[in-house]
């Protein structure tokens, strides 16, 4: 089946980066998820054997944030954010889309708040590191924020003409978490 | 009011599409620009990143994994199996079965939606071939199946407990009575229809039958006794308990039944990550507006505005019920969790009512509001495996919600409904 975007270099070149992009990243938050699970896991049994390990839950709670950032840049790229598009629906074409840019425009905005402010925090904890694990910077724990927005930031720019021609519809991939 | 103002700012600024999470955030740090200035910036930042940073949290990707890998490994096959011997003979036997059914499963998983399509899917076909109506199948799966985060282990519960700093091994311990309650009431509604409407049984009772499902479902009954035992007796965290989850699932799906394989670890991964990503999300923006609120003083304002209208228990608590049912039917579980308790806490707390049976209440509410149109994840859920509309199973729904309404109105004005377990356990 030829592409849909056959002869359109530009346009295939986009949609090849989000597959390499969304690869990449489900392959890390894989990579974070079993981590979690066998840090606990090594955790729980070795404690009752009698040897706790001190930096399982520090480290642990770190290996969340970085799910939850890398994780919701995946999700960025999937629309499975919760919002309410739904209500954009009744509007004529133009308006619709000029309101779904301009909600774009605000969360772009936003992430590109944090990853700015973010990045300078970094240099503000300079030498600092972890309580349980000395030789783990918090500049290098604290990274996930300013990566993570910018990864939030390029998954928005990247799928923004599909996010374009479905603003409204239902959303497949939408979870429903926590109910 | 300033709180007003926020609210309806969160609102508009969802109105226009942007994802909830961002709403809250932005309006939060918008908020903060106004009173502190530049620094807000770099506070928003400090306060998202360690809005994610949490060890209890941890509970949520493992047991959403834990519950995908169960679903997919033949666990609920068994469950329903068995269940079926223990009840089906009963009038109105795939009813009750149903029920049973969730109950057993409120125990492995603690979220609804997995339980009403890991249960739905086998159990509505089943009931509409037998005679049953489309509508009231998927009203029974749907209301049983919200008993899965009343009943412990839940997901509700692991996010109140965090967000409210209480514990969530007593908030799942308080949920044992109110769970079962609803789950016999609900029994007891089953019962009311089939003698009504004729339904048939499930088959006779034996003795043998039963024993061959319990043989077959040994495993899976086995795990409530892993995670809750590991639990309550208080030989693992919340956060442990759901590795132990995971764990136990992988050795069954892939050791025991061997259904499962390596594309549905897979599928299982990806639901983990995407669903836990959403609202882990919406957690950590909701730290930046944990602390606009407490800079701004917001939620203590409030707690005095409405002190100072009544500080009569019956009806703040009447109050703060209407307010999260309706706030139920609107928003997912998550979005409504992390936007009211922050708010509301200071005032439960002032009024003296404990936070664990405020974190049940608030439960029961967001149970209801899986049942009740317009947002209802669960009440979906089971609509679309019976291929009827929402409005129809809705009607056949009532009963179930009156009994959900029921259990509510006792956790809420018999504090010893939910307490009593807690008390007997950790003594106070």
């Amino acid at each position: 089946m030829p592409s849909p975007t056959a002869g359109r270099p530009a346009a295939d070149l986009r949609l090849r980066a989000v597959r390499l992009l969304e690869l990449a990243l489900f392959a890390f938050c894989v990579v974070l998820m079993v981590a979690l699970f066998l840090v606990i896991i090594v955790a729980v049994f070795s404690r009752a054997f009698g040897n706790s390990l001190p930096w399982y839950d520090e480290v642990a709670s770190v290996g969340l944030a970085w799910l939850t950032f890398y994780g919701s840049a995946l999700a960025a790229l999937k629309s499975a954010h919760l919002n309410f598009d739904a209500l954009l629906r009744p509007l004529p074409p133009g308006a619709r889309r000029a309101v779904f840019l301009l909600s774009k425009a605000i969360t772009v905005a936003f992430f590109a708040a944090m990853a700015w402010a973010g990045t300078y925090l970094l240099r503000v904890f300079g030498s600092e590191t972890l309580t349980s694990l000395d030789w783990v910077p918090l500049a290098l724990t604290q990274s996930a924020l300013p990566v993570g927005a910018a990864l939030f930031i390029l998954a928005e720019l990247l799928t923004l003409p599909e996010s374009l021609a479905n603003v409204g519809r239902h959303h497949p991939e939408h979870a429903e978490p926590l109910s | 009011m300033t709180i007003l103002i926020v609210i309806l700012a969160i609102f508009l600024v969802c109105a226009l599409g942007v994802p909830i999470a961002v709403s809250i955030a932005v309006v939060a740090l918008a908020g903060m620009l106004l009173e502190s200035g530049d620094l807000a910036l770099y506070n928003a930042a400090l306060a998202i990143y360690s809005g994610a940073v949490s060890f209890p949290l941890i509970a949520i990707p493992l047991f959403i994994l834990a519950g995908a890998l169960m679903n997919t490994s033949g666990i609920s096959r068994r469950i329903i199996g068995f269940t079926s011997a223990l009840v089906g003979f009963v009038r109105g036997g795939l009813a009750m079965v149903n029920v049973v059914a969730s109950m057993f499963f409120a125990e492995i998983s603690g979220s609804a939606v997995a339980d009403s399509a890991a249960l739905g899917s086998i159990l509505i076909p089943e009931m509409k071939r037998r005679g049953y109506k489309a509508a009231f199948a998927a009203a029974v799966t749907s209301s049983s199946a919200s008993l899965a985060i009343i009943i412990p282990p839940s997901l509700t519960m692991i996010l109140y407990g965090a967000v409210a700093e209480t514990s969530i091994v007593r908030l799942f311990v308080a949920g044992v009575v109110p769970g079962l309650l609803g789950g016999f009431m609900m029994m007891g509604v089953c019962y009311w229809a089939a003698v009504r409407y004729d339904l048939p049984r499930d088959g006779a009772f034996s003795l043998r039958r039963l024993w061959l499902a319990f043989r077959e479902a040994f495993w899976a009954l086995t795990l409530p006794l892993i995670i809750l035992g590991g639990i309550f007796g208080g030989f693992v965290t919340a956060t442990e308990g759901a590795a132990l989850a995971v764990l136990a699932a992988l050795v069954i799906g892939f050791g025991v039944y061997r259904e499962l394989d390596l594309r549905l670890l897979v599928d299982s991964l990806r639901e983990g990550i995407m669903q836990t990503a959403v609202v882990m999300m919406l957690v950590a923006a909701s730290a930046v507006l944990g602390l606009y609120l407490t800079q701004a003083k917001i939620p203590q304002q409030m707690t005095e505005q409405i002190l100072a209208l009544t500080d009569n228990r019956f009806v703040v608590l009447a109050l703060l019920n209407v307010l999260l049912l309706l706030i139920g039917m609107f928003l997912h579980g998550a979005a409504a969790i992390i936007l009211v308790v922050p708010i509301v806490l200071p005032l439960v707390r002032e009024m003296g009512i404990d936070p664990i049976q405020f974190g049940i209440m608030l439960t029961l509410n967001l149970a209801i509001g899986q049942q009740t149109p317009p947002v209802a994840s669960v009440l979906a859920t089971t609509c679309s495996i019976a291929k009827t509309d929402m409005m129809t199973v809705t009607r056949a729904n009532l009963p179930f919600i009156a009994v959900l309404l029921v259990v509510l109105i006792l956790v809420t004005y018999v504090p010893a409904v939910p307490l009593s377990l807690v008390h007997l356990v950790y003594g106070g």
